[in-house]
């Protein structure tokens, strides 16, 4: 799972510091407990230096303190042997009346002989540190000090990390608006820091290269389209002469008539993607006040026969008058697309049903097939099942006309044997 | 009648020069920017037929210079660009319609005849065959005496006939003539037959010597 990066880092510090003051504290521990002991052990070291000298010159407390009382040390005889005044440390536990429980005491062993030459041990005791509670202490100290820690760097980086990537946010957002063939619908991000700097400059390097890609084949289809043109027009001309010769016979004049049929089916082929790149190249640049209820009158009018034909009912119902800024000839082609498909593809004595209001206009008609598959329809050269002859490219010059008029939407719907396109804003 | 045309492609000048001579018009031919706008600017023609994109220059500045010397030849403007400033931009300097490229030949036949018919005399512009009479001035059919009451797709077919008769008229040339770009091919055509079956029963009640014949399925003819 993806987390931002604000919280990306958090989880490695947390860590990070969690082992680094692990070892500090075994460190710090180590230390300052072979200090504290150096410090005891010299303590013990020079009172038994005393206690020693005091022994010579006034046996008596030998024979005084054969038990620890005021004096915490106790002397008492022992054998001869080579060792006698090497030192011992140890570390004991031992009752201590004021909190009712062993405490760690630091001891030190040694001997010495007493000035008639016997042998003594002499055993010096002080109360030490407490290790174990002392060792809880840091842990908790230590603790405290990591939530501290880990909490300021949570706070930090989640204030410091929004201030800092918001840049980054904006150009993300900036990206998301990005249209292709639009290389001005991306603004760069003013920023100090490098990389995002850096990043402005890459995001603007690749879409002036995709631009480039994409303005090089918009050229390219619309001069092949060019291209194709004169040809055609000379080959349909000479098939129009030789269909002048009345002495053609009946075979060879359907053949040549059908010839030339698949030209004109050709013809409307380029014509289509020509219009779809000078769609695409902003050619239809002019822009007014256009009055859909009126251009779909009027095209009614120009499809009536078709429609009569067919015995198509055709049900007009306007409730208000849908209108948009757009180019008038760029209207005329959507309406006339949607149109034709309503007539192409309805039943012999079926109905289209118009409505118009301020805010839609919905075309639904009749059909032979059923709902057709909305994630496909705007798309080039897509085709339904039973048209050969259609050049799949009606929806997607709509598709094209649509894309250029950001206030206009188009959505299909299939109900009750209607296929219904609505065009609302 | 004389025409110009000046296109650089040798085999679609070829094409509509050998059909507008059947159609009985004087043509002479130009290939290039230099010669049509010397031919243009010396002679009179009461059609030219004016390519955009010329070796040597374009189309256009032909018209222009036309029009700055004044000079009353109507053009009409073949182009494989149908580009829309185009269109605009050849009209507005002063070419008198615009025809793109591929044309059906007919529907050639029909701009030029309409050029010529605005920039004849009145009178002059009437269409006959046989017994029928043509007023394209005011849309008008009369047999003999009568006016027949066409309604406004009726004329226009009928018109196209009339500047053809005897020839074979294709359905789809008619229909892109007379409903224009709102058709393709792959409207279902047949809904012509409805149009013509009412022309001819019109022609019929007001005892027209003329008959349109349906031709192999291809088309039409009047006879």
């Amino acid at each position: 799972m993806a987390v931002s990066i604000k919280y990306y880092t958090n989880r490695f510090l947390a860590f990070t510091i969690l082992i680094i003051m692990a070892i500090w504290a075994l460190l710090f521990y180590a230390f300052l407990m072979d200090e504290v002991y150096d410090n005891v052990d010299d303590g013990l070291k020079n009172q038994k230096i005393e206690i020693i000298r005091e022994a010579y010159n006034n046996p008596s407390i030998i024979e005084d303190n054969k038990v620890y009382g005021i004096n915490q040390f106790r002397i008492l005889p022992t054998q001869d042997h080579k060792d006698l005044d090497k030192n011992h440390f140890s570390r004991e536990f031992m009752y201590m009346p004021y909190d009712e429980e062993d405490e760690p005491y630091r001891i030190l062993r040694t001997g010495f002989y007493s000035k008639d030459g016997k042998a003594y041990q002499l055993e010096i005791r002080t109360s030490t540190v407490e290790e174990d509670d002392y060792l809880i202490n840091l842990a908790i100290s230590l603790l405290v000090l990591y939530l501290v820690i880990v909490l300021s760097i949570l706070v930090i980086n989640y204030f410091v990390m929004s201030r800092a990537w918001k840049p980054f946010k904006q150009i993300l957002a900036n990206l998301s608006l990005y249209r292709f063939g639009h290389a001005k619908s991306f603004t760069p991000v003013q920023t100090q820091v490098k990389e995002f700097e850096e990043l402005n400059t890459r995001v603007l390097q690749m879409i002036d290269r995709n631009e480039q890609v994409f303005e090089g084949q918009k050229r390219f289809l619309e001069n092949a389209s060019h291209e194709l043109q004169t040809p055609l027009a000379i080959t349909i001309g000479k098939l129009d002469l030789i269909l002048q010769d009345d002495h053609l016979t009946e075979q060879q004049l359907v053949k040549i008539a059908d010839a030339k049929q698949s030209l004109h089916r050709m013809v409307a082929l380029n014509k289509s993607l020509l219009m779809l790149s000078r769609i695409d190249n902003n050619q239809y640049s002019q822009i007014e006040d256009v009055n859909f209820n009126e251009r779909m009158k009027r095209l009614l009018d120009d499809f009536e026969d078709m429609i009569q034909y067919k015995g198509i009912q055709v049900d007009l119902e306007e409730t208000g008058t849908f209108s948009s800024r757009c180019n008038l000839e760029l209207v005329d082609i959507l309406l006339s697309n949607l149109l034709r498909n309503a007539i192409k593809h309805n039943v012999q004595d079926g109905t289209i049903a118009i409505s118009m209001d301020s805010q839609k206009l919905q075309i639904a008609n009749s059909s032979q097939s059923g709902a057709l598959n909305p994630d496909y329809i705007f798309q080039r050269f897509h085709k339904g099942n039973q048209d050969s002859q259609s050049s799949g490219l009606g929806l997607s010059i709509v598709q094209s006309i649509l894309e250029k008029y950001t206030a206009l939407h188009i959505s299909y719907q299939y109900e009750d044997g209607l296929q219904i396109f609505r065009i609302y804003q | 009648m004389k025409i110009l045309i000046i296109e650089d492609e040798i085999a679609l000048l070829q094409t509509m020069e050998e059909f507008l001579r059947a159609e009985n018009f004087l043509i002479e031919t130009a290939n290039d920017y230099p010669s049509g706008l010397e031919k243009a600017m010396n002679y009179a023609y009461d059609c030219i037929l004016l390519d955009i994109m010329l070796p040597g220059g374009s189309g256009l500045s032909i018209l222009k210079a036309l029009k700055e010397e004044h000079r009353k030849q109507p053009v009409l403007i073949l182009s494989a660009k149908d580009a829309v400033e185009d269109k605009v931009l050849g009209l507005e300097i002063g070419a008198d319609d615009y025809l793109a490229k591929p044309f059906h030949l007919a529907e050639l036949l029909a701009r030029i005849k309409a050029i010529i018919r605005r920039n004849a005399q009145q009178g002059e512009s009437m269409l006959q065959y046989k017994n029928i009479q043509i007023d394209p001035d005011n849309r008008q059919v009369i047999v003999g005496e009568t006016e027949i009451n066409f309604n406004r797709k009726e004329y226009d077919l009928f018109y196209y006939f009339m500047l053809r008769p005897n020839k074979l008229m294709e359905k789809t040339s008619l229909i892109e003539s007379v409903w224009g770009d709102h058709t393709d091919q792959a409207d279902n055509l047949d809904f012509i037959y409805s149009q013509i079956k009412n022309i001819r029963k019109k022609l019929r009640d007001a005892a027209a010597e003329v008959d349109i014949q349906a031709v192999y399925g291809v088309g039409y003819k009047l006879v």
